[in-house]
């Protein structure tokens, strides 16, 4: 029950978003039609899960830290393939490593795939049947121990904290 | 009053310039760098960059309104389907048997579904 009262509050405030007013009856109207989606997708929104409201408003600074990290990390990412290109001969070593990664919850997964992909050099490209590794595809890849090092140490300690 | 604006209108101005530049250069890096996964590289980052600070530059032009409120959103989503579509792409492009180019040194990707 938890969980639909937070999906439908988030599918309001999109509703809001995307209508281009906030004010309360276009949140109410977003609030049933958003109850109204879930309905039919439920396998897909997990419903039965427990949760409690102080965990996710605890879990807000960490998203926070999170997403901050996340912006910085896009701007750099940017700045580094800007530089790729701009080169007058294009010396690159790409490759595709496969880098273990700690979690199995699909949200932990989803969140840290993105997060490789936005960030410098990297892209994500399958995680394994097992869940065990993901597949990353990186513009350098001479040095792949540093490579699995700087994402283990870097990025999924961001993730895990924010997600788990 | 009129300070203010013009500030405003300036920096929203200087985001259009960051953004546009972002974007141009990521089509040089599509046309440039060697194989689909290099240039997956270049349209993603430099493109979700380049898109967000375009609407970045909306936001501040038009403040809160209509448009503003869309062009968050639509930030936000891009944001959230970029990578996934590089993946996605990256992924069908491995399995159909698309190379990597020559300078490339390790695959380890293509021995675990053949």
């Amino acid at each position: 029950m938890k969980q639909y009262v937070i999906y439908s509050v988030t599918l309001g405030a999109t509703w809001c978003f995307l209508h281009g007013a906030i004010n309360l009856p276009n949140f109410l109207i977003g609030l049933v039609l958003g109850l109204l989606v879930i309905r039919p997708f439920k396998e897909l929104y997990d419903i039965d899960k427990q949760t409690s409201y102080r965990n996710i408003i605890f879990r807000i600074p960490k998203l926070v830290r999170y997403f901050s990290m996340l912006i910085v990390e896009i701007i750099k990412a940017s700045i580094v393939v800007a530089k790729i290109v701009l080169q007058p001969k294009i010396d690159i070593h790409p490759g595709i490593i496969a880098v273990p990664v700690r979690t199995t919850k699909d949200l932990s997964i989803t969140a840290i795939a993105n997060t490789i992909t936005l960030t410098p050099g990297t892209l994500t490209i399958d995680v394994s049947n097992d869940r065990s590794a993901l597949y990353i595809h990186s513009i350098d890849v001479s040095d792949p121990k540093e490579l699995r090092d700087s994402i283990r140490d870097d990025l999924e300690e961001y993730v895990l904290e924010a997600f788990e | 009053m009129s300070t203010l604006t013009t500030a405003i209108d300036a920096i929203s101005m200087f985001f259009f310039l960051i953004g546009i530049a972002f974007v141009f250069l990521g089509m040089i890096g599509l046309l440039r760098l060697p194989d689909v996964y290099n240039r997956l590289h270049a349209t993603t980052k430099i493109g979700t960059v380049g898109a967000f600070s375009v609407m970045i530059g909306i936001v501040l032009k038009v403040g809160l309104s209509a448009m503003g409120l869309k062009a968050i959103t639509v930030g936000l989503f891009l944001l959230l389907t970029a990578p996934i579509a590089a993946h996605m792409i990256a992924r069908a492009a491995h399995r159909h048997g698309v190379g990597l180019c020559d300078e490339s040194i390790m695959d380890d990707y293509g021995k675990t579904y053949k």
